[in-house]
């Protein structure tokens, strides 16, 4: 061995040291900040709504605020009108935007182009200016109800302040990514897996039942993973389209901080609102997951 | 360290160190916070700020739209918060606020006390107006009711509750009004059910004397009024989520009748929202809530001279006049101190009498209990 490999071996010794340290400094500032402003609220949360400080000061462990959201049936009604939104929104996202993504994956051609513009185009619309467009068109006269006029159609039973009117307005409001993240998935099924099953003479529908919904699992995990989150605590368009009782949690839970002056409630609801949607989290960290250990 | 590194480091540092400055309010800046709705902000940022900083070039005023009420409120409980610990509140004045908010803020010298030793002009102020010595009164509406004269002749509208209530249910689904905690013109008319039920006394309600027991009896025998309403609004016992949504459904020609902000819905009528039709009303029995909004001074903000010298230049005949004829409300001075022109443009909706209801407990108590009392009862078919 010469002198020169010698002394070069600790020089890159320590350069891949401190590329690992800057490395480490770039990830620290995120790290640190999911640490403080995500991190650190929950268990604050959870631990100021367990252990509550009475009128005399004194900290007390009590499950007092829990037992009344789970007894309170005006509190359960609006849980389960955000259940009910979400799932139905969810299916729904599903429904729409899958034949929408099969379609821009398969198809070429100019067609094809304007139907994607359509479809990501709710992206660049702000949701308040959506739920004031949605009141005068699906709203009641609104253009719908013009239009079927003209026809010498009967009047439809409006959606808006009914709870259908959110449910309209987070499926138009959620499509984009949807179709975005279900045509990415789309991605991974090869063009010659699709052939190769067409000439051994599979029909359209045995070819997306055998080939590509396997290929879809993970991808179509992530996208309804993302439309809950976002569907779950959605606060504009439930508020200004939805009816005034029961709320959605988010209403709710603004409603019960800021007009009630009710931290201790608030959290709770927010506290319960974290453990649902956490479920929706794993998934979504679980498959993330799987696939990076699937990747060679 | 090499020269890029040193200049990144550097630059965060001296970013960090300037943060605090940005956070605070330049000097000569007057913070004024709003809780009212668009017109109102829209008013002080076009009409007034441009007038005032022409008369005092010396100060700048920078208007900030707390949202509602509730936004205001947690100001104050800083402001208070600071006046304990004499530091900044970095606010100067309220555009109407209630300075018996926060609970012993008065006491503790929250507030600036005012009269004609530092306000000019304070003597020009309509009786009518006058609340508590640490407000200024500056601008009045009312909540009226309007409607579609092409639907409802103006001889048969309701200038009583009882007639109210009648025609609401013999025209089901023509009248819906907004949720309580989301806009003054629901929750007026809701505060209209409360006064029906207890003897048409605005004075049974002050902002000290709510208790649970009270508020219970008082207000219960009104939520059974306005569940009985209910199946006769629009949609069966839908509620807007706010004062424009309810104009929008009257502009839609969806309802014939809602209550409404006088000076929202004679700007709605100027600006064409409404059609020239729209026909305006008010119960003669005892008037819908309305009042006036008044300015609060914080006695521990930076600016509070310059803050003082604002409020009294919205007393000005300029001002005034402005409020007239921009937004249409109701100036805070006696209308002798208006010109001529306006005064018998306006004879009709000078009022002789407003009711008001206070905040405070009796506030979220309304808003809580018409939630769960009165919203459930929505049928969904």
């Amino acid at each position: 061995m010469s002198a020169d490999t010698a002394l070069a071996a600790p020089r890159r010794h320590q350069s891949i040291d401190r590329r690992s340290f800057i490395g480490l400094l770039l990830v620290a500032l995120p790290v640190f900040l999911v640490g403080w402003l995500i991190v650190f609220p929950i268990f604050s949360a959870v631990v100021g709504t367990i252990f509550v400080r009475g009128p005399d000061g004194a900290t007390e462990f009590s499950l007092a605020s829990y037992r009344f959201f789970f007894s309170d049936g005006y509190s359960l009604g609006n849980l389960w009108l955000t259940l009910w939104t979400t799932a139905v929104c969810g299916i729904l996202l599903l429904a729409i935007g899958l034949p929408i993504a099969l379609y821009l994956r398969f198809s070429q051609g100019r067609l094809a182009a304007y139907v994607q513009a359509l479809a990501i185009f709710p992206m660049f619309v702000p949701s308040i200016i959506l739920a004031y467009a949605l009141i005068r068109t699906i709203g009641p006269n609104g253009t719908i109800d013009l239009l079927l006029n003209a026809a010498g159609l009967p009047k439809l039973r409006t959606p808006y302040l009914t709870p259908w009117g959110p449910v309209i307005g987070l499926v138009w409001d959620n499509l984009p990514l949807t179709v975005l993240m279900l045509t990415a998935g789309l991605s991974s099924v090869s063009n010659s897996a699709i052939e190769a099953a067409r000439d051994v003479g599979a029909g359209p529908l045995r070819v997306f039942v055998s080939i590509i919904l396997p290929r879809m699992g993970n991808s179509l995990l992530v996208t309804a993973s993302f439309a809950v989150l976002g569907i779950f605590s959605a606060f504009t368009l439930p508020y200004v389209l939805g009816p005034a009782s029961p709320e959605m949690m988010g209403p709710f839970m603004q409603r019960t901080f800021a007009d009630m002056n009710d931290p201790l409630n608030a959290m709770t609801q927010a506290v319960i609102t974290f453990a649902l949607c956490l479920v929706f989290g794993i998934f979504y960290i679980r498959s993330i997951a799987r696939n990076r250990e699937a990747r060679p | 360290m090499n020269r890029r590194e040193f200049l990144i480091t550097s630059s965060a540092a001296a970013g960090l160190l300037a943060l605090p400055r940005f956070a605070s309010a330049a000097a000569g800046t007057i913070d004024l916070y709003s809780g009212s709705d668009a017109n109102i902000v829209d008013l002080w940022n076009n009409i007034i700020r441009p007038a005032f900083q022409k008369a005092h070039p010396e100060v700048a005023l920078k208007v900030t739209d707390a949202g509602d009420n509730n936004g205001l409120r947690a100001i104050a409980d800083r402001a208070l918060a600071a006046l304990k610990t004499k530091t900044d509140p970095q606010a100067d004045l309220f555009e109407q606020f209630d300075p018996r908010l926060p609970a012993g803020g008065i006491d503790a010298g929250l507030w600036v006390k005012l009269s004609a030793e530092n306000i000019e002009g304070y003597d020009h102020i309509n009786p009518l107006a006058f609340d508590t010595s640490y407000s200024l009164p500056y601008r009045g509406s009312q909540v009226l009711l309007a409607y579609d004269t092409t639907k409802l002749d103006p001889k048969d509208a309701p200038k009583s509750w009882d007639q109210l209530t009648a025609w609401i249910k013999a025209h089901p689904g023509q009248f819906i009004y907004n949720r309580p905690d989301k806009g003054g013109s629901g929750s007026n008319f809701v505060r209209r059910a409360i006064h029906e039920v207890n003897g048409r006394d605005p004075k049974k309600f002050k902002v000290d004397n709510f208790t649970a027991d009270y508020g219970a009896a008082a207000l219960m025998p009104a939520w059974k009024i306005l569940n009985d309403l209910a199946p006769s609004l629009y949609d069966k016992g839908a509620y807007t989520s706010g004062n424009t949504q309810s104009i929008q459904l009257l502009a839609q020609g969806v309802v014939t009748m809602v209550p409404v902000w006088s000076d929202q819905v004679l700007q709605a009528i100027s600006q064409g929202v409404l059609p020239e039709t729209t026909g305006l009303v008010q119960l003669g029995d005892l008037a819908l809530c309305g009042g006036f909004s008044s300015i609060t001074v914080f006695s521990n903000g930076a600016n509070k001279d310059a803050a003082l010298k604002l409020a009294a230049f919205m007393l000005t005949k300029d001002m005034q006049e402005a409020i007239i004829t921009q937004i249409g409300g109701f100036p805070a001075i006696s209308w002798d101190h208006i010109s001529d022109d306006l005064r018998k443009k306006y004879a009709d909706v000078i009022p002789s009498t407003i009711p008001t209801f206070p905040s405070g407990d009796w506030e979220k108590a309304i808003n809580d209990g018409w939630y769960r009392n009165v919203a459930p009862g929505i049928s969904r078919t």
